[in-house]
């Protein structure tokens, strides 16, 4: 008598990882990560870190779609590239965590965790879309204030001495916003992109 | 002075606020070594390094192309940029939409959008720091430092986006090394300083991290504070603006946290130079905008 063939459960779901490949910035050389570590280990913000970009990797082979879109590793890189020089693979490791990071903003699950980078990243961007130049001040008040009245407040407060630093020594802007000339030309421009991207 | 060589010059958004003395002692130094400083034409933000969580990355890209478009308007083959945030990405779009035809054709019809001429990414961009190296060269520089700053003790910190990841240059081959890279000391000898040794050269502060929540990167800033103590610096100088900001703003937290007693200047490349080419401290090297004033490099300046 023969044994039935086994028929192994499928537990890993392969279509995230998929997906990353097909989608993600440098996702295509994922598959070439050999758990090394090197990244890992060159990154100077591991600490703050729940995976790192080693365990990331393995992760979205694995297919935890949710635990890595809302891992803490997206939004404390820097972006040093320090693990993207270094990779021996040659895998460009930040511009898949920075992919990684602008699909689960945009998939809703950076503002369910109250995610600064979220926040500062939103403000920075409504500066540059609206006058076409980033008014740090602005994007750094919009930013505090995105935490709440109280919160805001308190930040604000927190910096003021540095502000006034800046300021005597010229280089806080004091009045209106620096803008550029054209902006109805760049609003048409990345409405435009915003459209293609949405397209894919 | 023999002919001058045309460049156009993305300034970028901290020109005008966080790192005008960047840009005031680029304009002031670079047309002293034969590089004329052209303007790209109604510039607009590169998204910096986190536009594309905040706007996604095609209209990233976009933004970008839209310089680079306007660049070209200038005639100029190269383009270049003192800030590596505006480097990075500037740079990297161009390089995509030269290699990718997808994200070019993209592009091209964001571009159209706004009335703009197609882009195909045949203009040349380059960090200013890589232009010293490879345009300009260092003896030039030592030429022209006639106001040699002797007995100024430099650490020397290139910080990350200035060579990594593209210290490969549009004209092939690098500029430098991600990991040992020495223009920045070579900088500083050429305007006869002295360049210590500095172990975390190319060290991240935390770059747009610690601008939103500095608490989680104050200890990488400690350790570039205590190495640059420790091998004796005068000042530190770095290319780039959002290291120079960071490090200067956060002593005294750093200070307050870990009850030290840092008062370190951080300056740049190009101030050293302003003042090594006996240039005015204020209008060229902009030395009054540092927050913490660079007190031994002030009395070396020609009044
Ligand atoms: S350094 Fe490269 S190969 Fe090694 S674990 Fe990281 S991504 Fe994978
Ligand atoms: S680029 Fe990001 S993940 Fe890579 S070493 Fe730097 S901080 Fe860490």
């Amino acid at each position: 008598m023969t044994a039935a063939i086994p028929q192994p459960s499928r537990t890993y779901d392969l279509s995230f990882a998929r997906w990353v490949r097909e989608n993600v910035k440098g996702g295509d050389k994922m598959n070439l990560c050999m758990q090394c570590g090197v990244c890992a280990g060159s990154c100077p913000i591991g600490d703050e870190m729940d995976n790192g970009p080693r365990k990331t990797f393995m992760m979205v082979r694995a297919g935890m779609k949710e635990e890595v879109l809302s891992s803490s590793t997206l939004w404390n890189c820097t972006s040093c590239y320090r693990c993207y020089v270094r990779c021996p693979r040659g895998i460009p490791v930040t511009s898949i965590i920075q992919g990684l990071a602008a699909v689960a903003a945009k998939e809703g699950y950076a503002p369910k965790q109250k995610v600064e980078n979220y926040y500062f990243s939103k403000a920075f961007w409504w500066s540059a879309e609206k006058f076409g130049k980033t008014d740090e001040r602005l994007v750094t008040m919009k930013y505090f204030f995105s935490f709440g009245l109280s919160e805001g407040i308190k930040r604000a407060l927190d910096n003021l001495k540095i502000a006034l630093g800046m300021v005597k020594a010229g280089r806080m802007h004091i009045g209106l916003p620096h803008t550029i000339k054209n902006k109805s030309q760049l609003k048409a421009i990345v409405a435009k992109a915003k459209e293609l991207e949405q397209k894919g | 002075m023999s002919e001058k060589m045309k460049f156009t010059y993305y300034p970028g958004c901290s020109s005008e606020a966080t790192g005008r003395h960047l840009d005031e002692s680029t304009r002031a130094v670079f047309p002293e070594l034969g590089i004329e400083v052209q303007d790209i034409e109604d510039w607009n933000c590169c998204g910096a390094s986190i536009g594309h969580i905040g706007g996604g990355p095609l209209p990233q890209l976009a933004l970008n192309a839209r310089n680079l478009a306007n660049a070209k308007k200038n005639g100029n083959e190269h383009v270049f940029t003192s800030c590596a945030a505006c480097y990075l990405n500037t740079h990297g779009s161009n390089l995509t939409i030269r290699e990718d035809e997808k994200k070019r054709e993209q592009a091209n019809e964001a571009l159209k959008a706004g009335g703009m001429d197609a882009y195909e990414g045949d203009l040349k961009v380059h960090h200013a720091m890589e232009v010293l190296v490879n345009f300009v060269g260092m003896d030039k520089i030592a030429e022209r430092a006639t106001n040699k700053l002797e007995g100024l003790k430099v650490a020397g910190w290139v910080g990350c986006q200035t060579v990594r990841p593209f210290a490969e240059t549009d004209d092939g081959g690098n500029y430098d090394t991600y990991e040992e890279p020495h223009f920045l000391d070579d900088i500083t000898k050429a305007c006869g300083a002295e360049a210590v040794d500095y172990e975390p050269k190319t060290n991240c502060c935390g770059g747009s991290v610690a601008v939103m929540k500095p608490e989680k990167t104050l200890h990488l800033m400690k350790l570039l504070l205590e190495e640059a103590e420790k091998a004796g610096a005068d000042v530190i100088s770095t290319p780039c603006p959002l290291c120079q900001t960071n490090l200067e703003m956060y002593q005294e937290a750093i200070n307050k946290k870990y009850g030290t007693n840092f008062n370190i200047p951080v300056v740049f490349p190009q101030q050293l130079m302003a003042v090594a080419f006996g240039m005015d401290p204020q209008k060229d090297a902009a030395l009054h905008r540092n927050t913490i004033r660079a007190e031994k490099l002030e009395k070396m300046a020609k009044k």
